[in-house]
């Protein structure tokens, strides 16, 4: 799900950066702020930050005392995407293993769909691996959508990446 | 996964965390064209994943489409997150709708069959004239 939401961050012109007047100033913090947003990549309750939309408000700037960095308090609106646990999503595969299947939604690289959430599927192998559907004969392989709900997710601080568990148990869930 | 001792987070149940029932979310084919419009600003994969993602998976293509969507959903007593869902989904029947969003049956609300069913054929003429 692609969240709007509005955050109030600070950005940090270093000293040497501000002998630049009105206009210059602002772009110099807009383009700050991008680094910064494009550095914090994702967070545990907002998710991915994908994008900034939309420069609010810039505060006026506090001089840090010993570096003599200005800080601008900036009120931006971004896009940023998560997945909840409940959710139903629709996802890629981009991966057969034996055991399951990975399919990537959004900025999720690694969302595991296991055998054991599928037990109307079963693994054939071949050039070709997928998983198939022995009442309906639908097959999931490569680059085919699954619609999935998601059982669990977990956030990597580290990585900065999230990773989800989901399942194909449920009406009108399965490859479209 | 989630930390034990948390109220278990379970989107089924809208029961994703005060902050998320009261965002603003946005439906695969509304980031669409925003970010189609912000293609020029800085590469980098989060952005290009979804911008991928979105034009891929968006139902409707047409900005008005897009607008008329939100409106027709709006008008209905849903949650941000269950609007989205639904516009991402585009269930066909009300069953479908229900299995996808259980929310919608739920929390004392009057979402008879007959109004959902509308709902959904209302979704899918704005489908047929895009």
């Amino acid at each position: 799900m692609y969240l709007k939401v509005q955050l109030n961050w600070n950005v940090v012109i270093p000293a040497e950066n501000l002998d630049i007047k009105g206009l210059m100033l602002q772009k110099a913090i807009l383009v700050r702020l991008l680094d910064d947003f494009a550095a914090k990549k994702a967070t545990k309750d907002l998710g991915y930050l994908v994008a900034v939309t939309t420069l609010n408000k810039i505060g006026e700037g506090k001089v840090r005392e010993h570096s003599g960095d200005v800080l601008f308090p900036v009120s931006f609106t971004c896009l940023s995407f998560k997945v909840f646990r409940g959710e139903v999503i629709e996802g890629v595969v981009h991966k057969i293993l034996k055991h399951g299947v990975f399919m990537r939604c959004g900025p999720i690289e690694n969302l595991y769909l296991s055998n054991q959430k599928m037990s109307d599927y079963q693994y054939q192998f071949a050039d070709n691996p997928c998983f198939l559907s022995l009442k309906t004969g639908s097959r999931i392989e490569k680059d085919v959508t699954v619609r999935c709900i998601v059982i669990g997710v977990k956030y990597m601080e580290a990585q900065k990446e999230f990773q989800a568990v989901v399942g194909l148990e449920g009406d009108y869930l399965g490859p479209i | 996964m989630s930390a034990a001792g948390e109220e278990e987070e379970n989107a089924a149940d809208l029961k994703i965390g005060d902050e998320f029932l009261k965002a603003k979310c946005l439906m695969n084919c509304e980031v669409s064209l925003i970010l189609e419009r912000k293609y020029d600003q800085l590469q980098q994969i989060v952005f290009e994943k979804s911008l991928q993602y979105v034009k891929r998976f968006s139902r409707y293509k047409n900005p008005d489409a897009v607008r008329q969507v939100r409106e027709l959903l709006s008008g209905y007593q849903l949650a941000e997150f269950e609007l989205c869902v639904l516009g991402n989904l585009c269930p066909e029947t009300v069953e479908e709708a229900i299995a996808m969003v259980p929310s919608i049956k739920s929390r004392g609300r009057v979402h008879d069959d007959e109004a959902i069913e509308k709902m959904l054929n209302d979704m899918s003429l704005i489908k047929k004239f895009e």
